[in-house]
């Protein structure tokens, strides 16, 4: 009788034992199986966020470099501006998907009919709260404030170069006036001066996703300085608006890059443009949203791996156990076969193949099985379900690495009786 | 003519103690022996070096003139020797037919209905036989791999009176009738008087008697 014959009667006559191992290995391997799906959505994820997330970079004047200077209002920094040109060289590098620019002024808003807007807790002196701070926008979408996450479009459509008499404001205040989308309000730097009151259509409306434990929003809404009190301009508008004013360039700009692996090697291509005098402007990284959200799911992709890793070292760990005992138990039948002449390799074998028989039920029996609950188990680790999807490749390496595992585990359990003489193995059962 | 021989065949245990001696014994087919001595004489130890369960400390052991040690102790095992036990180690979960298929260089059936078993005993579980038909499974099995020595270890220990003897009368027709080379080691007078010859160890020495 060959050995594989013997393997055979074995698994099937010993039934009992079989269907342990089979579960035992059964479990592992769906758990295993889920594992690895979960890691590879987990993977994907952030190669998506990578994409979507994006990152960006700020540069602003450096005021302590440059030198200051005396005016009406007081002292005044004399620091180099950014130019449009400037930051069209900038935003040329590889890896730069966007920027913007903005003029920052306390705009006063009045509706169609020259009625003051009010912010949405006046103080009750209207020439107070009709300012709302107000930026102008090259492109507001990747003004650093919708970068951040501060601020959401709700409605409308984001500010470019394009529009000429664009605003975008807060929803809150629109639906304080009873402003939609379409709508034309009309906006003038300083009322009392000889500025000019230019007419603005209603663009977009945000909505403030920042709390107030974000340092500006902590203002109460009684200051412009309270997000839901500040408003967006086209550029165009912004200069008719300040016509009255010198235009002297941007304190800062914001520059979009869409994969935040590349920011550093960006930056440091940027400091580069030896065109700009670095020594005049500060470059800073703002990739506080992507780094928070990428550790988020860094931290689940730890915690799959370990999870993996925990599972497999675990199960055999088990196996190996459970494998030592049935050895153990047979071992009478081990100093048989081996006094009628088998010799140790071939019972060695023998038990090789009784495993590798289970394995050979169990391991796609789990491939199906893992297909149908590896997305039930991916949702405990924030994954849609239809994400987590088992492959073949996840099967083969399963399959690869678990026979493996289960023909060491086998020689590992074979150890003690293997070291023994037949006559020691045959007293010991006398 | 001598099937195997020992030549000056000593064995010691781990903690050096000695319990053989310099033994010299030669077997031939077509007789049965019996090994007689008291309880940790070192009968059993004697036997399981003729049959290359383990090796001598000093001394030869020749099968067919050739050293077993060197021909390879699983070889000798598989071809020249088979055993047969006092608790009869059978493999629990193969049939009788299966377990004399093991080391079957010849069909079992035919050897099973010859040491007395029907075909519908073969085909049970070998735990649901009883001692004496297990013992016959385990002599159909050494019949069966055709070995010309045959090495039993108290083969009637675990049975009763009538079935021992049974068992005695099958041994002896392997020796007598099928040529065999039949060693047994046993406490049993009744048994020994059956052999052709009888070897009695004491403190390590071999006395030879013929029957």
């Amino acid at each position: 009788m060959n050995l594989g014959t013997r393997a055979i009667l074995y698994t099937v006559r010993k039934w009992k034992k079989t269907l342990l191992i089979f579960c035992l290995l059964l479990s592992i391997t769906i758990l295993v199986l889920s594992g690895l799906a979960i890691a590879d959505a987990q993977e994907k994820q952030v190669e998506e966020l990578r994409g979507t997330t994006g990152t960006n970079f700020t540069v602003n004047r450096n005021t302590a470099t440059g030198g200051w200077g005396n005016g009406g209002n007081g002292s005044y920094s004399t620091q180099e501006y950014l130019t449009s040109d400037m930051m069209e060289k900038i935003a040329a590098v590889d890896g730069i998907e966007g920027y913007n620019a903005s003029i920052r002024t306390i705009l006063c808003l009045s509706d169609a009919n020259g009625q003051w807007l009010e912010q949405l807790e006046p103080t009750g002196h209207s020439m107070v709260d009709c300012q709302f701070y107000s930026y102008s926008c090259i492109n507001s979408e990747y003004h650093s404030l919708f970068l951040s996450g501060a601020l959401e479009m709700c409605d409308g459509e984001m500010l470019d170069l394009s529009f000429d008499n664009g605003i975008i404001i807060s929803k809150e205040i629109a639906d304080k006036h009873g402003l939609h989308v379409g709508d034309t309000i009309q906006a003038v730097n300083d009322p009392f001066s000889n500025d000019k009151t230019k007419e603005l259509k209603i663009v977009g409306l945000f909505e403030v996703v920042a709390d107030k434990t974000d340092e500006r929003n902590n203002y109460n809404e009684a200051s412009y300085y309270d997000y839901a009190n500040n408003a967006f301009v086209s550029e165009t508008t912004m200069k008719a608006l300040l016509e009255n004013y010198e235009d002297v360039g941007y304190a800062s700009a914001d520059f979009f890059v869409s994969d935040p692996e590349q920011l550093e090697g960006i930056i440091q291509q940027v400091q580069k443009i030896t065109s700009i005098n670095w020594n005049n402007f500060i470059i800073t990284a703002n990739d506080e949203v992507y780094e928070r959200v990428s550790n988020s799911i860094s931290d689940t992709g730890t915690l799959v791996t370990t999870l993996i890793v925990l599972t497999t070292v675990v199960s055999m760990v088990l196996i190996i156990l459970i494998l030592s005992m049935s050895t153990r138990s047979r071992k009478k039948e081990i100093g048989i076969l081996l006094a009628v002449g088998i010799t140790k390799p071939a019972v060695i074998l023998q038990y090789v193949i009784e495993v590798l028989l289970i394995a050979v039920v169990a391991f796609p029996l789990a491939f199906l099985s893992s297909k149908q609950v590896a997305g039930m188990f991916g949702t405990l680790f924030n994954k849609t379900a239809e994400n987590v999807i088992v492959t073949p490749q996840h099967f083969a390496l399963v399959a690869i690495w678990g026979a493996v595992l289960l023909i060491t585990a086998v020689l590992v359990s074979c150890i003690p009786a293997m070291r023994l003489k037949p006559k020691e193995i045959l007293s010991q059962m006398e | 003519m001598n099937i195997m021989e020992l030549k000056n065949v000593g064995y010691a245990y781990e903690n050096k103690r000695k319990v053989l001696k310099g033994v010299n014994l030669s077997i031939e087919e077509g007789k049965m022996y019996a090994i007689l001595g008291p309880s940790g004489c070192g009968k059993t130890t004697l036997l399981s070096l003729m049959g290359g369960l383990d090796s001598p400390s000093n001394g030869q052991i020749l099968y067919d003139g050739q050293d077993i040690e060197k021909a390879g102790l699983s070889a000798h095992r598989k071809n020249n020797v088979a055993f047969i036990f006092q608790s009869y180690n059978l493999i629990d979960y193969l049939t009788p037919k299966e377990n004399v298929a093991l080391t079957s260089k010849l069909p079992p059936q035919p050897i099973l209905e010859r040491v007395g078993l029907t075909e519908e005993e073969s085909k049970r579980n070998v735990l649901k036989l009883s001692g004496g038909q297990q013992q016959r499974v385990a002599i159909a099995r050494a019949l069966a791999s055709d070995a010309k020595v045959i090495l039993a270890d108290e083969p009637t220990g675990s049975l009763d009176e009538d079935t021992a003897a049974e068992i005695t009368a099958i041994l002896k027709e392997c020796a007598h009738q099928m040529n065999k080379c039949v060693v047994i080691v046993t406490h049993s007078n009744e048994l020994a008087k059956q052999a052709d010859v009888i070897f009695r160890l004491k403190k390590g020495d071999l006395q030879v008697t013929t029957n």
